[in-house]
């Protein structure tokens, strides 16, 4: 087991424990340290492959990833946050014990769905597609079982963040131009949906289902 | 073979016997079963001992292809065990005869109850195996509905049971038709030989079939549903058989199918591993918040079953990898099984004597009998332990084989067994976490603290024969799980009769060692290091502290400063569930009702408050009532097709005649 | 099997025995500090021992054999492991067979037997104390035994020694991501297994909220000096085998004396630092409400759940 198998191990291993402890902590503030936590991973993780790989290109694509997902829009979130201190994810659809053997399954689903994917990848970086799956997985389900808007948006966020991870391990490395476009429409999506969050909390709204009664 | 009449013969004698006057009744059909069932244990033990199967074909008994026997060690290894948890039983039955089953019918049903389950693993061929299966079968029903009289739940438990084993019965019969029809004879060696010509889809079809049909008798959920009312409602002698020996010889039809079909493909043993998680948790979810005495017994009895079925599962697929690993979870479920009969009996027969004693099940009834029934709550509390896996009892050893297996078995497991491992192994360690929490509530609650009604105060220690039946299966307890040794090499024998067997693991008299597999367990040095620690200990605390009668003063304890008079103020068994009834509120859907009544006069005053918490079975009240709600309103309905009138039912039966002719032309 | 495998246990228990109190009077100690006050001396616990063992031994009046036999079985039980486990040395007596399931399970006679001498009370008190415990054992349990199982992934056993053993080999299997998920949910299974915050409060008497001191509450004499011994020892060897499964470092690899004074000292001084860090995040953190706790022990259960899937994706 050599060192760089481990650390990059480590770091993809960080990238899902942040979305499992999206799923665990109530407070909104700690859910949103950890999508930085997960974005600082992913930079990592990108490093990594860029220093075993002597890829400068890669490199430069990691340090948009630790500007754009471990900064930029943690940054915008927190401050959403910061308009309603205190805020909590108090009564989610879903309760969190049920939420993580959830999370425990899908993570389980991931290791099974992604066999094609590792087989085909191989070797120290395509074995650990599994846990990306998984991240992927996870967000889906934070969007189904949590209540808050800005839960919904973490939720999409790992999406995103479990398919960069899935992206890195596969082709070792994106493309920088595919990488700065995908950040870049995620930055811009988020800057939508901060406005839209913002609007909705003056409107009185923090809670999603509160939408339905739109609906009549 | 022999041997084998000769038990037969015996056993039909104690029916017999039955007819005797009341006043021996009892004691003379007991004494021919203990010959019976000391028979058996030889029998077993002769095969076991020579490493092979002992077989005989008749066909003076059974028309058509006459009564096939052929003992192999496998089988041998459950005649063993049902023939040790019988005599227990047995014996605990003359004591028992007082309080209820000493009538012809419950005598002679017992006798005959006995001798099958004795004989069931013997048979040879498809028909003796039916045969003996339907005796047994209807034996026990009629021992399930003894009280039928005295108490609507009998009849109900009755019902259930019958439904459950005929249904699972006419699959199993279903099953081996099949086979049987495609060997060249119906004896069990012919079917495995030619069992593998077989299409895939039928092999699939017909270890379904079977698998469902016996996973019915061993009482896997969803199936299990007779098991808490059976198990409840049966007198104590037998409801120790059903749990003891009977649900065994449903795992024994499991593992006679692997023989019978091979191993088969993976997915085969996911959906038997898929019920055995199921089974797992859910009975020991439901044995944590029962506070029936035998019901909780009887959940726990299922999740047990679950535990073995999990072993089985993890031997199936672990074959094609590691055959090490497979041969280890085979033995591990063989170890469970056997450690399961000596524990549960124990507990049922207890849970029986605290009947007599006190004529009441409900733990929230109980409580002090440690007190006053000293021998049956020792043996109680071991048997007890022993569920719960605690060393150095044989429980422990038992599972920690299970834990094992799954631990070797993942190394170079693909994604799909690593991951059916990792659940195996979580569901092990939930349903280990929960039946200790079931089973210290069991004891603490029932035998512990003080009576908590004017029954429990009163309990008398039982008659000694009913000291003695529980007393030899919880000393075999104590014994086999001190040292696992001893049983080691006859269940390798036995479970050589499926596979044969590559675990390696070697056995002294101390515990197990698993060879080229990394591990190793000595529960006798567990225990003598803990027994020295625990004498020494007590060495000391008596040194210390002021000197003789001044030792040990008894106190009023602790009630908030008031004096505590009312052993009500006690948790009771509900209290004691109530946090992991809070904490699986989704899965079990506890159905609460309180009713508080103000006062007339104004409504800061209370008069009365009613509260009524039910927790019955889930899958009963979600799963099996709208079916059965279902097949009354078909019931209703169809009452207008048969009105009475000779008229119609002579038009259906013209309507049908004619739609014959046509579809034959 | 032989001499020097048996002085190492010696050794091992002569450490647990004293050397819990002192954990126990440490950890108190860096809490009064850290909340502004002085605080009892550290030896505190051993002298409240020493003048609980000279008191009358009482009992409540209708309890049975079990209220006397549960304080001899906790020491006696934390007394078998503490000789057994892979604790300063690796070559405690009969190492071989020294598996983590049994050691696991071996500790849970001691609660267990504590929890039925609570109900033997015949007080709402003890019924309280036993019930939450219980729950509490029976959800940790999962992510105990999943743990064990991550950490069992790369020599596919067990064996307590065996994985402490690779551990000091070879450091790659410290830093290895199954290695550190395996740890990061054991310590959720130290914090409630040993009762510390945020699962219970160790230092509370407050009826409602108490859990462990709920269990015991009816224990004075020589027995409550026996059930404070058996408590600490626990906290001990549940930190003991910690610190060896995290940084093995110093852990005699044989039973030479040398080896043996180096390895009572680094694993004393390990446990105290690891003790120390409990004490501080004890003060900075709350009790969760009883309902709250599956959360953790659920969080718990899924770490150590990653880590078998992490191990596994890793071979």
């Amino acid at each position: 087991m050599t060192t760089f198998a481990n650390a990059l191990a480590s770091a993809a291993v960080v990238v899902t424990v942040g979305a499992v402890v999206v799923l665990w902590r109530h407070r909104l503030r700690s859910i949103v340290l950890a999508l930085a936590v997960q974005g600082v991973a992913l930079a990592v993780t990108a490093a990594l492959l860029a220093g075993h790989e002597h890829d400068r290109v890669l490199f430069a694509v990691a340090l948009l990833v630790l500007a754009v997902k471990a900064v930029v829009i943690p940054g915008l979130l927190v401050r959403v946050v910061a308009a309603t201190p205190g805020a909590r994810e108090s009564d989610p659809l879903v309760n969190v014990p049920a939420s993580l053997v959830v999370a425990g399954l899908l993570t389980l689903a991931a290791f099974i769905a992604a066999r094609p994917i590792v087989a085909l990848v191989g070797g120290p970086t395509g074995r650990l597609v599994p846990l990306g799956l998984a991240t992927v997985l996870i967000g889906f389900f934070v969007m189904v079982a949590r209540r808050r808007a800005l839960s919904q948006v973490v939720g999409l966020l790992l999406v995103d963040n479990g398919i960069a991870l899935v992206a890195f391990l596969v082709t070792s490395g994106v493309p920088v131009i595919v990488e700065l476009g995908s950040s870049l429409d995620v930055l811009f999506g988020v800057v939508v949906l901060r406005v839209l969050l913002a609007r909705l909390t003056a409107a009185g709204f923090s809670d999603l289902d509160q939408l339905r009664s739109l609906h009549d | 073979m022999s041997a084998v009449a000769l038990l037969a013969g015996l056993g039909v004698l104690a029916a017999l016997a039955a007819f005797a006057p009341r006043a021996r009744r009892v004691q003379l059909v007991a004494t021919i079963l203990v010959a019976v069932e000391v028979v058996g244990a030889i029998v077993a033990i002769h095969v076991l001992v020579i490493d092979h199967p002992l077989a005989g074909h008749t066909t003076s008994l059974l028309p058509i292809t006459g009564l096939h026997i052929d003992l192999t060690p496998l089988g041998a290894l459950f005649t063993l065990t049902t023939a040790v948890v019988a005599f227990a039983a047995t014996i605990h039955w003359v004591g028992y005869r007082r309080h209820a089953m000493s009538s012809v019918g419950a005598s002679c049903a017992f006798a005959l109850f006995v001798t099958s389950l004795l004989l069931v693993p013997a048979a040879g061929d498809i028909v003796t195996f039916l045969v003996l299966w339907e005796i047994m079968a209807l034996t026990s029903l009629a021992l399930v509905a003894h009280d039928h009289a005295l108490r609507d739940e009998a009849r109900q438990a009755a019902w259930w049971y019958g439904a459950m084993t005929q249904g699972g019965a006419a699959l199993i019969t279903l099953g081996l038709v099949v086979l049987g029809a495609h060997a060249k004879d119906p004896s069990f060696a012919s079917i495995a030989a030619s069992a593998h010509h077989l299409p895939g889809a039928t092999r699939a079809a017909v270890f379904l079939a079977l698998f469902i049909g016996f996973a019915a008798k061993a009482g896997l959920v969803p199936a299990h549903v007779w098991l808490p009312r059976a198990h409840a409602e049966a007198p104590a002698p037998a409801s120790a058989l059903l749990s003891g020996a009977m649900v065994n010889l449903g795992i024994y039809g499991i593992v006679l199918t692997r023989t019978l079909l091979g191993v088969g493909p993976t997915w085969w043993w996911l959906v038997a591993g898929f019920f055995g998680v199921i089974s797992a948790l859910y009975g020991s979810l439901y044995a944590a918040t029962s506070t029936d005495l035998k019901r909780l017994l009887a959940y726990s009895t299922s999740d047990n079953m679950g535990l073995v079925v999990i072993g089985l599962a993890a031997s199936g697929f672990f074959f094609a990898k590691h055959p090490a690993a497979s041969s280890l979870a085979l033995i591990a479920s063989l170890v469970l099984v056997t450690a399961h009969a000596l524990y549960k009996s124990t507990l049922f027969l207890g849970a029986g004597s605290v009947q007599y004693a006190t004529h009441e099940r409900n733990l929230d009834q109980l409580g002090g009998l440690a007190r006053t029934m000293p021998v049956t709550s020792v043996a109680v509390v071991i048997g007890a332990l022993s569920v719960a896996a605690l060393p150095p009892l044989n429980g422990f050893s038992a599972e920690w084989l299970v834990v094992q297996s799954l631990v070797h078995g993942l190394a170079g497991a693909d994604p799909v067994t690593t991951v059916a491992t990792a659940v195996f192994v979580a569901a092990l360690a939930l349903t280990g976490g929960l039946t200790i929490v079931a089973f210290v509530k069991a004891v603490g609650i029932g035998f512990f603290g003080r009576a908590r009604s004017e029954q429990a105060a009163h309990a008398r220690e039982v008659p000694v024969s009913m000291r003695i039946g529980p007393g030899i299966t919880a000393t075999a307890c104590v014994v086999f799980g001190v040292a696992p040794g001893l049983t080691l090499s006859a269940i390798t024998r036995a479970s050589a009769t499926v596979a044969p067997n590559r675990s390696g693991m070697t056995a002294t008299l101390a515990g197990f060692h698993l060879g080229a597999l990394r591990g190793a367990v000595d529960p006798l040095a567990l225990a003598l290091g803990a027994v020295a620690a625990t004498l020494v200990v007590a060495a000391l605390r008596q040194s210390r502290g002021p000197a003789g009668a001044a030792k040990l003063r008894s106190f009023e304890p602790w009630g908030s400063g008031r004096v505590l008079t009312s052993a009500r103020m006690q948790y009771t068994a509900t209290s004691f569930a109530e946090p992991l009834q809070r904490v699986f509120d989704d899965v079990l859907a506890p159905q609460h009702d309180l009713d508080v009544s103000h006062a007339v006069e104004s409504r800061y005053y209370i008069e009365r408050v009613a509260y009524v918490s039910a927790n019955d079975d889930v899958v009963e009240r979600r799963l099996f009532r709208p079916v059965l709600a279902l097949a009354r309103w078909w019931g209703v309905r169809a009452r207008g097709i048969a009105n009475g009138s000779v008229h119609r039912y002579l038009a259906y039966g013209f309507v049908v005649l004619v739609l014959a002719l046509v579809v034959v032309s | 099997m032989n001499l020097a495998t048996f002085a190492v246990g010696a050794v091992q228990l002569a450490l647990v025995v004293v050397g819990g109190p002192l954990l126990l009077g440490l950890m108190r100690r860096v809490r009064s500090r850290l909340e502004g006050r002085d605080g009892p001396p550290i030896t505190q616990p051993w002298r409240d021992i020493a003048k609980l063992a000279h008191k009358q031994r009482t009992r409540p009046t209708e309890s049975s054999w079990i209220f006397s036999a549960a304080p001899l079985v906790l020491v006696a039980t934390a007394a078998t492991v503490a000789t057994l486990a892979p604790l300063i040395a690796l070559t405690p007596p009969l190492a071989a067979s020294t598996d983590f399931i049994a050691v696991i399970f071996v500790l849970l006679v001691g609660s267990v037997a504590l929890a039925l001498a609570a109900l033997d009370t015949g007080t709402a008190f003890g019924g309280m104390g036993a019930s939450r415990a219980l729950t509490i054992g029976a959800l940790v349990e999962p992510a105990l035994l999943v743990a064990v199982l991550a950490l069992s992934l790369p020599l596919h056993s067990t064996n307590l020694v065996a994985i402490v053993a690779d551990g000091s080999r070879h450091a790659s299997v410290l830093v290895g991501p199954s290695h550190l998920l395996a740890l990061a949910s054991f310590i959720v299974v130290i914090l409630a297994e040993s009762g510390r915050l945020p699962v219970d409060n160790p230092s509370t008497h407050l009826e409602l909220t108490m859990i462990y001191e709920a269990l015991i509450l009816e224990y004075s004499g020589p027995d409550l000096a026996l059930v404070t011994l058996g408590e600490s020892m626990r906290l001990a060897i549940w930190l003991g085998l910690f610190v060896n499964l995290v940084a093995p470092a110093g852990v005699a690899a044989n039973a030479g004396a040398a080896a043996l004074v180096l390895g009572l000292v680094a694993v004393a001084a390990k446990v105290a630092l690891v003790g120390t860090i409990v004490a501080v995040y004890e003060v900075t953190t709350a009790k969760l409400r009883l309902f709250r706790l599956p959360e953790l022990l659920a969080g718990g259960f899924i770490l150590a759940l990653l880590g078998v899937v992490t191990g596994a994706v890793m071979r």
